[in-house]
């Protein structure tokens, strides 16, 4: 293999992890804003939705069904960790939330081990075509699926939020939860969306990618950390986490590439620490665009 | 000013547990209570960090492995003499933590949480990566025994007595610095920064101050507990552990100084009695499982009981003293 190829390999890969991080960045950016809670199960629902379709397709389930049924009931069991968890704690700061929704996701993480064990587990692709070979690199078409999958989504997001009362409803809930109430927006109701939504869209994005990266019990940790790491240094804006989740997703895959597998995300994790104690600066020439 | 109010009960407490291998010669529940002066002590201390200088570090376990590690690897090399290894270790891990909090504790809430919970992630790769020096996935194995001057540490009874004496005296530490101006400071910042910055308290230096503090203590900890079960693993000291001290915080709470000894008590015991009863129908307990057990025990006590055991028990008390 070529220096040449081996650089498009590695693009491609970076640009597949990317997308996953971004999605799951808008995950984790849409309760924050909304709900104002950082909700450390995200990464935990994208295990689920891999989990479950991959237990239901051996139930000999097709796999639209077992996506559609693994989405509904991940839906449900964010609307549960919603009702439940977050809404019954009062006065809670910053750090009962993050506690809560921690405890929440090694619950989750737990229930998982006892009822499909500790194996990586693989989903079949979704069409049956052959690799293909792009300017000496091999590209899966399930890469495609993913990247189509952070296009509908990006885009669908964009017209909801703009183009809709709902959206706009959800918007100013995130501006402002008091004026939101004043001007008759139903927070509770914004907030109980906002976790469905979150918890539907990364069951969607384990769904897509477990033919490609495998799915287990585990995956959720890192998974969901660094797409938290994209929404947190795209500054929660869903135009920034995209573009820095390609970052990410491209240092990760040319780290693993070129230096150690093993020693990939001690990169991202670093650059996260460097990114924000450099925000925290105040004579940094680029202070006003990196804030 | 020096407190005098629980003087008493400090001292039935100590003797309690200076009894305590007097009264029962059974060695698993000695080894327990090592295991509870041990999480004990780290737990204390990031209850401070945590509840009342309002720091949300989440990296606290990495000193506690740096420690282990540090001890671990000076007993095993045999470069200095094994007691020698947990001051060593100490004080690396002081001089770590400065390095690393300076930077770091510019960060507000949210963001901080999440650096110093990518500075655990890191250490926990670094232990399992490096592996010519920490012995990667597998950990250290055969740590010699812990030996001062001409005492062997051979039995359970003499980590009981070094544990509790370790976390007993971090315990007292805490309590008359958290009664003196420094401890006064550091509660002010828990409350508003801006206040105490109003108020001519170094905001920046106390944070630092108190984030070294409880990563010195969490790494002694570390080191007695790596010269008690006799070898590490990086698994041992990464999230598995954050989960753990964090339960014991939300358990015991974190508001009284106690708080978080009494967590770690409760959880070690109940564990214990969890993988007792358990046994039978679940055949592997891992920290996995037992995360769901105290995941629901967290919730429930952050809904019903938001200061935690150690607070529901005091404003009951008080409540009891003014009907009375």
């Amino acid at each position: 293999m070529s220096l040449w190829s081996e650089i498009v390999q590695y693009t491609i890969s970076g640009i597949t992890s990317g997308s996953i991080f971004a999605i799951i960045g808008i995950c984790w950016s849409f309760v924050y804003l909304i709900a104002k809670v950082m909700n450390f199960a995200t990464g935990e629902f994208v295990m689920l939705g891999g989990m479950i379709t991959w237990s239901l397709s051996l139930k000999g389930f097709g796999l639209l069904q077992s996506a559609v049924i693994a989405i509904l009931s991940t839906t449900v069991i964010a609307a549960i960790v919603e009702r439940t968890v977050i809404r019954p704690i009062k006065h809670g700061t910053e750090l009962t939330y993050i506690i809560a929704t921690i405890a929440c996701a090694s619950v989750i993480k737990g229930i998982a081990l006892l009822m499909w064990g500790s194996e990586t587990r693989l989903v079949k692709p979704f069409f049956k075509s052959e690799p293909f070979q792009v300017l000496g690199a091999t590209l899966n078409p399930q890469v495609l699926c993913v990247i189509g999958y952070l296009v509908i989504v990006t885009g669908s997001l964009a017209l909801l939020l703009n183009y809709t009362l709902f959206g706009k409803g959800l918007r100013t809930c995130a501006l402002n939860q008091i004026n939101a109430e004043l001007i008759g927006v139903d927070t509770k109701k914004m907030r109980l969306f906002c976790f469905m939504l979150a918890g539907g869209l990364a069951s969607a994005t384990g769904i897509v990618t477990a033919p490609i990266t495998f799915t287990g019990y585990e995956v959720g940790l890192l998974t969901g950390l660094k797409g938290l790491i994209a929404a947190i240094v795209g500054n929660w804006t869903m135009i920034g986490t995209v573009s820095v989740a390609m970052g990410l997703g491209l240092v990760e895959a040319f780290s693993a590439g070129f230096i150690s597998s093993g020693l990939k995300d001690l990169f991202t994790l670093l650059i996260v620490i460097i990114f924000l104690v450099l925000r925290t600066l105040t004579f940094l020439p680029g202070r006003r665009w990196i804030k | 000013m020096r407190p005098r109010k629980g003087n008493l009960s400090f001292l039935v407490l100590i003797a309690a547990i200076a009894m305590l291998p007097v009264l029962t010669s059974n060695s698993y529940v000695i080894s327990i209570m090592c295991f509870v002066a041990i999480y004990g002590t780290l737990a204390l201390g990031m209850g401070v960090l945590l509840e009342h200088a309002g720091i949300f570090s989440l990296a606290h376990p990495t000193w506690f492995g740096l420690g282990a590690y540090f001890a671990g690897i000076v007993a095993i090399r045999g470069i200095a003499p094994a007691w020698a290894g947990i001051l060593i270790g100490a004080v690396c891990v002081g001089l770590i933590a400065y390095l690393i909090g300076a930077p770091l504790l510019r960060l507000k809430g949210y963001y901080l949480t999440c650096a110093s919970f990518a500075v655990l992630l890191i250490f926990e790769i670094t232990f399992a990566q490096f592996s010519s020096i920490t012995g990667g996935h597998e950990g250290l194995m055969g740590i010699p025994r812990l030996t001062i001057g001409t005492i062997v540490f051979r039995k359970d009874i003499h980590y009981y007595y070094l544990s509790w004496g370790l976390c007993l005296a971090c315990f007292c530490f805490l309590y008359n610095l958290m009664n003196s101006r420094i401890g006064r400071a550091i509660e002010s910042l828990h409350d508003s920064e801006v206040a105490s910055s109003c108020m001519g308290i170094n905001v920046a230096r106390f944070r630092l101050l108190t984030f070294i503090l409880t990563a010195v203590m969490a790494s002694l900890a570390g080191s007695v507990f790596c010269f008690y079960i006799r070898f590490t693993m990086p698994t041992i000291y990464g999230f598995a552990l954050l989960l753990e001290v964090l339960t014991m915080i939300v358990i015991g709470g974190g508001k009284k100084l106690y708080g978080p000894l009494v967590g770690a008590f409760i959880m070690i015991w109940l564990r214990e009695l969890l993988h007792g009863l358990m046994r039978r129908i679940l055949p592997v307990m891992t920290s996995e499982v037992d995360a769901i057990f105290f995941g629901i025990a967290v919730i429930v006590i952050l809904i019903f009981a938001p200061h935690g055991l150690s607070g529901s028990l005091a404003a009951f008390v008080n409540k009891y003293r003014r009907s009375a």
